[in-house]
């Protein structure tokens, strides 16, 4: 159950965003990429997503090369994945509906069209599992209102909750707390470590050095582009390997 | 001499109800036709790049506000003999008054649904892939988020085609059968016959029927307009 990108290149039209960049997440692991704005955190995790074919290099699960299965194998590979966004980007829906969403899409067309007449005469009350990962964010109590009725902080724990809600092996989160207060952030934090203690693997794009210090197990920096340092949040944060990472880590590269 | 005033009592309900349903008939069927036309178009030009992109947008901005009379005559050109679907006996059928309504209501209906998915941010889209939905899902996912402006399209829609007369005149001929029903004639067709005719309580009876019909499909699109609520 490790999902891997091997030797990848990323490039939008004839901007090299990254090249030759290797990372690989375990099972029950948080990984964190750090690196100033712009260097390619979010498009790194979308490779990782099997959002977008990388243009060079490999991504792979359990060895697997996904891109060269076809769309159909490639989906089952896709949904053993979840990723989290900066913005919540939920859906114009209740709570509950929202988070039974990563569920509903993996159930067969009778089932789901039962369960969506179930929710227009209002007779479903909802499914144990999306009520478990919102219960994981603190937030079951809300599950039947309206997702635009949210403050950011819990629009943001309904987007994590729901991620979780049909049981990734590998969660990938790009920023997740960067809008969000100091109460919503520990909170999130919180949920991610219940998350790696269920075995999930988590990467997480940060750039936030103290949140990268407080909950990764690894962490890879991410400059210029590629990586130019990984290891053990510790070693990477006590003994870089790199000047440029102390440097960043100080705050004295200014992007 | 009390004969001809009862012939020519002026509302006739048969003859009225006949009517009104022919209209509702060919206007709604013309209308669930050219929705599930539209919105896989409005949803494929929104999110889709391809060549030839701005030649469809003005196709169908140009197409919204299309002569009903033009449609009208190219489907009776269409369905005549001398036309590709001559061999289909269509002249003055309500098939055929179907057909012209679905080409005047197919790029109004495309072309709000178009702004109506176009406004649906990538980023709710991006979520609904990256919790395992497939390209279908996704295009669900943008017609739920989208969902009042698609009912208000397909109300525009409605309303264009249940009030126009060009059209349904041309190739529908305004026919009612001998026992006094309609066969092809519409609230519109009907309107100017009776109009023309001297009955103008019949034309008023009919008239306020499609003012309440349009007044009533305007009301439910402010009503959706200003609905924010998701639900539950
Ligand atoms: N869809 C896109 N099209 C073109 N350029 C993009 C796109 N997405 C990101 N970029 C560019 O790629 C670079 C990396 O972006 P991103 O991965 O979002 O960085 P980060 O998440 O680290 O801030 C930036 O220069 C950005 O402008
Ligand atoms: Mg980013």
């Amino acid at each position: 159950m490790t999902l891997e990108a091997i030797d990848v290149r990323h490039a939008y039209g004839d901007e090299t965003v990254f090249d030759g960049v290797s990372l690989s997440v375990d099972p029950g692991e948080v990984v964190a990429i750090i690196g100033p704005s712009g260097v390619g955190k979010s498009t790194l995790l979308r490779l990782l997503a099997l959002f977008d074919a990388p243009d060079g290099g490999e991504i792979t699960y359990d060895d697997t090369p996904i891109w060269q299965l076809s769309e159909k194998r490639r989906l089952e590979y896709r949904r053993r994945v979840g990723m989290v966004f900066q913005e919540a980007s939920l859906f114009d829906a209740s709570v509950r509906r929202n988070a039974e969403y990563g569920l509903r899409v993996r159930q067969s067309w009778t089932d789901r069209l039962r369960h969506e007449v179930a929710d227009l005469v209002g007779k479903s009350n909802g499914t144990g599992q999306a009520l478990e990962a919102l219960e994981t964010v603190g937030l079951r109590e809300q599950a039947t209102q309206d997702a635009a009725s949210l403050s950011g902080g819990e629009a943001q724990r309904v987007a994590f909750a729901r991620a979780l809600a049909y049981d990734p092996e590998v969660l990938l989160l790009d920023e997740p707390t960067s809008d969000l207060d100091p109460r919503n952030t520990a909170m999130i934090e919180d949920a991610v470590m219940e998350a790696r203690d269920r075995d999930i693997g988590i990467v997480i794009a940060t750039h936030d050095m103290h949140q990268a210090e407080r909950i990764a197990d690894r962490v890879g920096v991410l400059l210029g582009n590629e990586i130019i340092e990984l290891g053990a949040t510790e070693r990477v944060f006590d003994d870089p390997n790199d000047e440029r990472t102390r440097k960043f880590i100080d705050g004295e590269l200014i992007y | 001499m009390l004969t001809p005033l009862v012939v020519d009592f002026p509302f006739e309900w048969n003859y009225i109800r006949s009517i009104i349903y022919v209209s509702l008939y060919v206007s709604l069927t013309a209308v669930a036709l050219s929705t599930l036309f539209s919105l896989p178009i409005a949803l494929f030009v929104g999110f889709k790049d391809f060549r030839g992109k701005t030649l469809v947008t003005s196709i169908i901005n140009t197409g919204m506000g299309f002569p009903s009379v033009v449609v009208g005559l190219v489907v009776l050109f269409a369905v005549s003999n001398q036309g590709p679907l001559g061999s289909f006996d269509l002249v003055f059928t309500t098939e055929a008054m179907i057909m012209s309504q679905f080409v005047l209501a197919a790029p109004v209906i495309t072309g709000v649904s178009l702004a109506a998915v176009s406004s649906v941010e990538q980023n709710v889209r991006d979520a609904a892939y990256a919790m395992g939905g497939t390209k279908l899902d996704v295009a669900f996912v943008t017609i739920k988020e989208a969902r009042y402006g698609i009912a208000t399209a397909v109300l525009a829609g409605f309303g264009r085609a249940i009030s126009e007369v060009g059209s349904v005149l041309i190739v529908g001929g305004n026919i009612a059968s001998s026992d006094g029903t309609s066969v092809t004639r519409t609230i519109t067709t009907a309107i100017q016959l009776e109009a023309r005719q001297g009955r103008f309580e019949t034309a008023m009876l009919l008239g306020a029927v499609l003012v309440v019909l349009v007044l009533l499909v305007n009301a439910i699109v402010v009503r959706l307009g200003s609905d924010d609520g998701g639900y539950r």
